[in-house]
């Protein structure tokens, strides 16, 4: 447990200053700035939307739109990717498989790496989400302060959903990143299964691309017809999926002949 | 006793293709063993196979006295190396790239300092290492090798890319730290001659079999059996059938014959024959085999 605590501070290093890192840092902001900066254009509108007695649930929901259909399962196939590489571009994997850590340790750690990364990612985005409600309110005289408190029982099982629905698309990602050394081939095969997963929507067993958690878990509430949401519960079905591909990918990585 | 030993290793990437034959390592402790061989002649899959990075298919590897592979992470926690081109994170500066190391290994963080004194490289500061010289990458692989005091070193061509002072101040390193700390070292190069200052033993590797393995006073004494007197004349032939009715077996290689070294009044002699037969002789010299040559006679099987 001790050398897996150690191995998880080293790679934690590892993703100072890379493309990961700030991919998470400008991804979780970038929705909450646009909504900030949308409203401050349309200043004059504002007034009614902050009177609203939903205006927390409303703005979460409208943050969430982008997030859960687009840059949320994009977000995560590209960080995934970019941890990944950062050994395959620095010819790093042999110095790695030559420190004293077990591949079982190797293999956690890095995963769970990208785990809190997306963790962070989320808290950068709710973050992001309150500031996009509270500056337009600081900047805008006029601008009554919202009447309804925060929902943050439902903010935070809401984000739960979502960090399990993408629980998949994080392993399978790895998985493909720890077969295929070229950048490519991860980011292509995720970005195929994504635009699959848009596609198969409205199909009754689209469900089963494991892709689909966080767009139906959004739609869920928005309007049916775009989607056929499942009877079952998806999140189960996305923590079966991950467990799947994460035992797939640890046993491939396990029997790789050449490490590096 | 052997810090390190691999008995009959053979690693094969297809059917067709034996990269390593019947490989027999007996690295001994406290020595700088020189792995010498041409490019492609299993010098790297060798290291390789011994750091545990390609999975082993025949033979066994035996480091501090223990089987690696039931042994890995501790045998890996005193073995420091450096395979081939240099593993450093180039986003990060220096320092930071031992930082993440010293997490794994936990010595002390002193130590990184150390370290990067010792490879020459404390004043690089900020500077991210994707912005080194490959000689700095070089040298800053070679600190990642030694930042938790390893046991053994295992250096693969590790004075690529540096210039000649470099490759001196990294010799003299080297040899200081096996000679001050006992540290045992394998050290691969496809140059004799940039090793030969180096090193106390010698392996030969060519197309995957050991051709040679032995101290570098054995390969010296390989020298001089391999001396050879040659002759230049106007009759070869001639003088090849008289040498053989003296008794001294000779061969033709262009247009001189080489004969084994004789004493000097036998030499004396065979001239005398010559002129007395009329036979113009051109020339008569000693040719003696440095260990460059021995080098390229093994990996070349003459």
């Amino acid at each position: 447990m001790i050398s897996f605590l150690h191995s998880f501070q080293s790679e934690w290093l590892k993703k100072q200053n890379s493309l990961a890192s700030w991919l998470v840092l400008v991804g979780g902001f970038f929705t909450p700035i646009i909504i900030i900066i949308a409203r401050l254009i349309n200043y004059k509108k504002l007034p009614a939307i902050y009177e609203n007695d939903f205006f927390w649930s409303q703005l979460w929901q409208s943050s969430w739109e982008s997030m859960a259909i687009f840059l949320l399962p994009m977000g995560v196939i590209l960080a995934t990717s970019l941890i990944s590489q950062i050994e395959y571009k620095n010819n790093t994997w042999k110095q790695l498989h030559s420190l004293p850590l077990t591949f079982t340790t190797i293999f956690f750690s890095k995963l769970v790496v990208i785990l809190v990364m997306v963790l962070q990612f989320f808290i950068f985005f709710n973050i992001g989400i309150f500031l996009s409600g509270l500056i337009p309110y600081f900047i805008i005289s006029g601008v009554p302060y919202p009447k309804n408190p925060i929902p943050f029982l439902t903010i935070f099982k809401e984000d739960l959903y979502f960090f399990v629905d993408c629980l998949p698309i994080i392993a399978l990602q790895y998985l493909i990143c720890l077969q295929f050394k070229n950048f490519l081939i991860p980011i292509g095969i995720g970005f195929g299964l994504w635009v699959a997963s848009l596609s198969a929507l409205s199909w009754k067993f689209g469900y089963f691309i494991p892709y689909t958690y966080s767009i139906l878990n959004f739609l869920k509430t928005q309007d049916y017809n775009k989607a056929a949401i499942p009877g079952m519960n998806i999140h189960y079905l996305a923590i079966c999926y991950f467990i799947l591909f994460t035992m797939l990918s640890y046993f491939l990585y396990i029997n790789k002949k050449e490490k590096g | 006793m052997y810090c390190l030993e691999t008995t009959n290793l053979v690693h094969q990437f297809s059917d067709n293709e034996i990269v390593l034959n019947d490989i027999n390592l007996k690295v001994a402790e406290g020595s700088i063993y020189g792995f010498l061989g041409p490019n492609g002649s299993g010098k790297t899959t060798t290291l390789r196979l011994l750091l545990g990075l390609l999975k082993k298919q025949q033979g066994s590897i035996t480091i501090f006295g223990e089987p690696f592979e039931n042994n890995r992470v501790k045998i890996l926690s005193k073995i420091g190396s450096l395979i081939e081109s240099p593993s450093i994170y180039g986003h990060l500066t220096a320092y930071e790239n031992l930082d993440l190391l010293q997490k794994i290994y936990q010595c002390p963080k002193s130590r990184i300092l150390e370290v990067l004194s010792l490879v020459g490289l404390s004043n690089t500061g900020g500077k991210k290492t994707r912005q080194f010289s490959l000689g700095m990458k070089q040298r800053l692989s070679i600190a990642v090798a030694l930042l938790h005091h390893p046991n053994l070193l295992i250096l693969d061509e590790p004075t690529n890319g540096l210039d000649p002072n470099g490759i001196i101040e990294i010799r003299a390193l080297l040899t200081k730290l096996n000679q001050e700390n006992g540290i045992t070292i394998i050290i691969s190069s496809h140059l004799l001659a940039e090793i030969e200052k180096l090193v106390t033993h010698i392996g030969i590797i060519n197309k995957g079999e050991m051709m040679f393995q032995g101290t570098l006073d054995e390969l010296r004494n390989k020298q001089n059996e391999l001396l050879f007197i040659s002759i230049e004349t106007n009759e070869n032939e001639s003088v090849i059938e008289m040498l053989s009715k003296e008794g001294i077996h000779s061969k033709i290689e262009g247009a001189k014959i080489f004969i084994p070294v004789i004493p000097k009044d036998k030499i004396a002699k065979i001239i005398q024959q010559l002129v007395n037969n009329n036979i113009e002789v051109y020339e008569v010299s000693i040719v003696k085999n440095d260990l460059e040559t021995i080098f390229m006679n093994l990996i070349n099987n003459l």
